[in-house]
């Protein structure tokens, strides 16, 4: 039998952040394949396009609950560290939304120009830095095929 | 160009917990590029498997309402001993217990989209 997923001192159930995060790693190996040229069949758009929706679901939920902080008077951006963080953050959510709508593009079939993916790779590359996540589509052989 | 290939595979997922078990059947959707099914307790998998060819891999948490992870394994493996069955927790003394049962993998919770990538690449991709 082999072991896969956590050590056992780690082991607790997947929170929805786990999820989320997860998610947003998958949705961008997802781009990054098909900007390797890896072939898409109609299972993988459908994963595509599924795992997009969840992405901008969750995202927007973040997004709605920091300005639900702000309507109950806990004004997070009194100081000017905590505003930068927030500024970030809500930064960060929008790539993370219009990632999502650029992988449901994608997968939808839209036509994408050389600026559309110059757009998608930068916007990839920003989201990257944030997260610290590197991944290289070379190392997985599978995603060659479908 | 590369030398793998992906066959043309059955995988089922089981677990009652609704964003698991979600996110595990796009990441296995995406990989495999073929339809995955998922059930939300151990009983429907079951009547499921027992209708239809059975899957070829099975990826169940233990602790499901219906058959528990264990018990639909047993029955999964009487009926199909040459396939593949993952039994996947986050309660790490169920670990011993899965490998004295013959599971072929164990997952521990909270599994990544590399551990599930590792799934593919141990029991779907040939080549």
């Amino acid at each position: 039998m082999i072991k896969l997923g956590a050590d056992s001192v780690e082991m607790r159930e997947m929170s929805d952040d786990d999820i989320f995060s997860s998610r947003l790693k998958l949705l961008i190996i997802m781009i990054k394949a098909y900007l390797k040229d890896c072939p898409l069949g109609n299972y993988r758009k459908q994963a595509i396009i599924e795992n997009a929706n969840q992405v901008f679901y969750h995202s927007l939920q973040l997004v709605s609950e920091s300005s639900s902080l702000k309507d109950h008077g806990i004004d997070v951006q009194t100081d000017i560290v905590s505003g930068e963080k927030i500024s970030a953050e809500h930064m960060f959510h929008q790539r993370v939304k219009l990632l999502a709508v650029m992988a449901k593009a994608i997968a939808e079939d839209r036509s994408m120009g050389s600026f559309r993916e110059k757009a998608i790779t930068d916007n990839l590359n920003k989201i990257c830095e944030t997260l610290i996540f590197n991944f290289q589509v070379r190392d997985v052989d599978f995603l060659k095929v479908a | 160009m590369s030398q793998v290939s992906i066959p043309n595979i059955k995988i089922a997922v089981i677990d009652d917990d609704l964003l698991v078990r979600d996110f595990m059947v796009t990441v296995l959707m995406y990989c495999v590029n073929r339809d995955v099914l998922s059930f939300d307790n151990g009983l429907a998998a079951w009547r499921y498997i027992e209708d239809h060819e059975s899957p070829d891999i099975i990826i169940s948490e233990i602790d499901v309402p219906g058959l528990n992870g264990f018990e639909l394994m047993a029955k999964f493996k009487e009926k199909s001993p040459d396939k593949k069955c993952l039994l996947m927790s986050a309660n790490p003394s169920n670990e011993q217990p899965a490998r004295n049962s013959g599971a072929d993998a164990f997952l521990a919770k909270p599994v990544t989209v590399n551990d599930l990538f590792s799934v593919v690449e141990t029991f779907v991709v040939k080549g």
